[in-house]
């Protein structure tokens, strides 16, 4: 429970030391909200009281306090450009950059744990070699070459799939539908993390195949493909848990390319467009909310250690 | 065996059972599949230029039938949802506040301007029922149609549009366009009078745009919101993805037909071209907005796709130079940067041929169009105007300002080796989109990538080239030819007289050359629909004349078209 306490106090400090840097660097851009509020044709005079209307002429200590303060109290501020709360322009993107995650996970898992399994059991073997080569090449094609291409094949040509999300329902309300426009945008995420589990997951396991009490099963009858699930998989998976937790985190921010390639009103899309936008308050809101998913998620990993391996969970007692 | 095979495989399996899910979900791909057999170059302008007009005979030749889908399509049919996509969805609905262009998209579905435009270019009432002037243009009396409400039921009267015209007057962003109005009085509960304070022959154009949109009095000035009288309904707007509509079962200018035929417009933000054509291909959308020129091309020689082109309402791609700063305050070096650009090749290499170079901002097809002696490519007058320049002021050194567009600055760096290759030392500085006005209002600038202007008459463009423009007039020229040319274009009602006015300016603009203009977008500005969707450019107005087609953007009203 201390531990547990500990890493929670930590993750508040990273979310605070981050939101602090940003604030900072935000701060320090040439661009005046006040103006950007007003409008070009603004006179000086309307500029002049946005800016106290706002508190602008604080210090950025005073303003960093002073937003902090609305943030315990669940307020993250108001966009500049289109007057909503930044909570609800988060609350309405979030989800979708969620379930975008994590079927891209399922996904990526779902291919890639059978096929290092697989691979596992004849190192250099035909199957390892080609899906280690289509792993690769995957790997190496940017998302949004695949994404184009995927498209083109999925949507165009065999009309199979939607090209874009033009009105993603909400999983309660139409999942088929859901799962129909949400589908492509996942494969692509996850072709490109196929190939970092699957060779993390098969490298482990053919080491995990030399460990004396892998041997003493094998010797004991057990096919290999049993000791491969029952006694290699899971110790074997320490590392593919710890890319998991990164890229899961990584893919909040990170899905930026196919959220803009598929039409996607995620986060990474309402990040980069309140950048362009200097839309201040929505970007300081969707950093603290990006930074406190990514250090949550790797304090899941953190937990799941000791979960997936007792040697762990006994060396922190 | 059998359980060990299961598990192996039952990641597998659920990849699989999510990929049939999502293969075998939901229905409606097919909306819009390339079925019709059409396709078609709109164009409204019967005197629309030439390569416009070989374009569209060359899209002709293509169709089956001679249907024009854009203007006609047969009989229209009541229902369907049309998904419209777009760049992007603006930052909110306020009319008081300077409305971005993917927003005024959204606003076509959803408002009446008090005034439309006919096929000719005249204006005419839409949401008033009439304007009549006095004799000298000074007072403007507008009556309203009876019986007329907004979306929320309240009525569209003198109040109302007393309300909406002195909160757009006073707002500091945007009240500019009516700085001559000197009030606003209510006559009687269905006639305004506009008292102005010069002459303005030319209002009711004006009102053809934002000063014009009306909404329920109680709504003015809130941003995410849009309470008009169009026919169809803000559902919801969900910023950065776009809104959905539906249909106004009430809507004033129904008439026998029932208007509008669709049940809904879904305006959807899709950032990439790539994405936006392929959305299109694979029948996800009905239509989206600003075809690349590779994509008409391609899409000019199938059936499967209808492609509609601007027609003298388009934007226009130009660098504005502040006349006040060196070196650019002197007409040898602005005359130089005219002459040192090759607009044909321009054309050619990123427009495929299917823009017309410009020498102001009024286009070749417009009435109001004068030929001039704007400079013309010869780089060995260009090289000659700056030496001559440098030799009695010294080097000419300039920054451009591009926004960081490919678009753009593919363009702009070509530009920037023709001024180059003049002699004059240019350094290329990429601002971020969105950024381009406050360094020109500021007068913190020397040469600037613009687009803009293309409205149907020019007056809509007077405050950004006549003195009295003051921080608008982006170039900061004052000439008095281009004031009494913008004068006479605004106040008098002869055509003549105007034509004679504008003529002037653009005669200014080959003389002094405050901005360096680069082509008119009418071949390339656009939209790229299925071929069932009909009638985008075939509109009627409540008078039952013809609508001019695109207004400057390829902005159009939805409410004549329909699906089938």
């Amino acid at each position: 429970m201390t531990v547990v306490g500990l890493r929670i106090a930590r993750l508040l400090l990273v979310a605070l030391i981050v939101s602090f840097f940003t604030f900072v660097l935000l701060d320090a851009s040439p661009a005046d909200q006040a103006v950007q509020q007003a409008g070009f044709g603004a006179t000086p005079e309307v500029v002049d009281q946005i800016r106290d209307d706002l508190g602008l002429d604080d210090g950025y200590l005073v303003r960093y306090g002073r937003w902090l303060g609305d943030v315990v109290q669940g307020d993250l501020g108001e966009s500049v450009v289109s007057g909503r709360s930044a909570t609800s322009l988060i609350r309405s993107a979030l989800p979708k950059t969620i379930e975008l995650m994590v079927l891209a996970q399922i996904m990526a898992l779902g291919i890639s744990i059978p096929t290092a399994i697989h691979a596992a059991q004849r190192p250099g073997g035909l199957a390892d070699r080609i899906s280690s080569g289509l792993a690769f090449g995957f790997l190496a094609l940017p998302a949004f070459v695949l994404g184009i291409y995927l498209t083109f094949v999925f949507a165009v040509k065999w009309d199979l799939l939607p090209a874009v999300a033009t009105d993603i329902p909400g999983l309660d309300e139409d999942p088929l539908e859901n799962l129909r426009q949400m589908f492509l945008p996942s494969l692509v995420l996850a072709l490109n993390l196929v190939a970092v589990y699957l060779r993390l997951l098969r490298s482990d396991l053919i080491d995990t195949m030399q460990q004396d009490y892998v041997l003493l099963a094998r010797a004991r009858g057990y096919t290999r493909r049993r000791v491969l699930w029952r006694h290699a998989f899971r110790p074997s998976s320490l590392s593919l848990v710890t890319a998991i937790g990164l890229n899961t985190a990584g893919l909040i921010g990170g899905a930026l390319i196919v959220e803009f390639l598929f039409a996607i009103p995620g986060m990474g899309r309402l990040a980069i467009t309140s950048v362009f936008s200097e839309d201040y308050a929505v970007v300081q809101a969707t950093v603290l909310v990006l930074t406190l998913g990514f250090v949550l998620i790797n304090f899941v990993v953190d937990l799941a250690y000791a979960v997936i391996d007792p040697r762990i969970r006994h060396g922190a007692r | 065996m059998m359980q060990r095979g299961f598990r192996a495989w039952s990641a597998v399996v659920v990849t699989i059972a999510l990929m049939a899910a999502a293969c075998g979900g939901g229905e409606g791909t097919d909306d819009g599949a390339a079925v019709a057999d059409d396709t078609a170059v709109g164009d409204t302008g019967a005197d629309a230029p030439d390569a416009a007009d070989d374009e569209s005979d060359a899209a002709d030749d293509g169709s089956d039938d001679g249907v024009d889908p854009a203007t006609d399509g047969g009989t229209p049919v009541h229902g369907g949802m049309a998904t419209y996509g777009i760049i992007s969805d603006g930052t909110g609905f306020s009319t008081t506040d300077a409305v971005q262009e993917g927003a005024i998209r959204i606003i076509g579905a959803l408002n009446d301007s008090l005034v439309a435009i006919d096929e000719n270019g005249e204006w005419a009432p839409l949401l008033a029922e009439s304007l009549t002037p006095n004799d000298d243009a000074t007072v403007w009396t507008i009556g309203l149609r009876d019986g007329v409400t907004f979306h929320d039921g309240v009525p569209v009267d003198a109040a109302a549009v007393q309300a909406n015209l002195d909160a757009f007057r006073a707002s500091p962003t945007v009240g500019f366009s009516l700085s001559v109005v000197e009030s606003i009085e209510v006559v009687d509960p269905l006639t305004v009078q506009v008292n102005m304070r010069s002459p303005w022959a030319a209002f009711p154009h004006t009102l053809i745009g934002q000063p014009g949109w009306m909404v329920s009095p109680e709504t003015i000035g809130l941003n995410d919101m849009f309470v008009g009288t169009g026919p169809f309904v803000l559902e919801s707007w969900t910023p950065g993805d776009g809104a959905i509509t539906v249909r106004n079962d009430d809507y004033w200018a129904a008439g026998d037909d029932d208007l509008p035929y669709l049940d809904g417009v879904n305006f959807k933000v899709i950032p990439d071209q790539s994405a936006r054509r392929q959305a299109l291909e694979a029948g996800d959308i009905d239509a989206y907005y600003a075809p690349g020129d590779l994509d008409i091309i391609d899409f000019m020689a199938t059936d499967d796709i209808q492609i509609i082109v601007d027609s003298g309402a388009s934007n226009e791609i130009l660098y504005i130079l502040n006349t006040t700063t060196a070196p650019t305050d002197d007409v040898r070096i602005r005359r130089a940067m005219a002459h040192a650009i090759d607009q044909e090749l321009i054309i050619s290499q990123f427009r495929s041929d299917l823009t017309e170079p410009a020498s102001s901002f009024i286009d070749p097809s417009s009435k109001w169009w004068a030929d001039t002696e704007y400079p013309q490519y010869d780089p060995e007058e260009a090289q000659a105007l700056v030496a001559a320049y440098e030799a009695e002021v010294g080097p000419a050194e300039l920054t451009l300002f591009a926004s960081n567009i490919d678009s753009v600055l593919e363009v702009s760096e070509v530009i920037v080796s023709f001024w180059e290759d003049a002699g004059i030392d240019v350094t290329l500085e990429i601002i971020q989109p969105g950024n381009e006005v406050p360094p020109v209002i500021g007068d913190a600038f020397q040469a600037i990538f613009w687009a803009q202007f293309g409205a149907v008459d020019p007056d809509g463009s007077y405050v950004f080239f006549h003195s009295s423009g003051g921080l608008l007039n982006w170039s900061n020229l004052v000439d008095p030819r281009m004031d009494e040319g913008f004068d006479l274009g605004r106040e008098s009602f002869d055509e003549a007289e105007r034509a004679r006015g504008y003529a002037m300016v653009q005669e200014v603009f080959a003389d002094q050359v405050p901005m360096i203009w680069i082509d008119h977008l009418s071949g390339v500005e656009g939209v790229a629909a299925q071929p069932d969707l009909n009638n985008i450019l075939g509109g009627t107005l409540p008078d039952g004349r013809p609508r001019w087609g695109f207004l400057s953007g390829s902005y159009f009203s939805w409410d004549d078209i329909w699906i089938g």
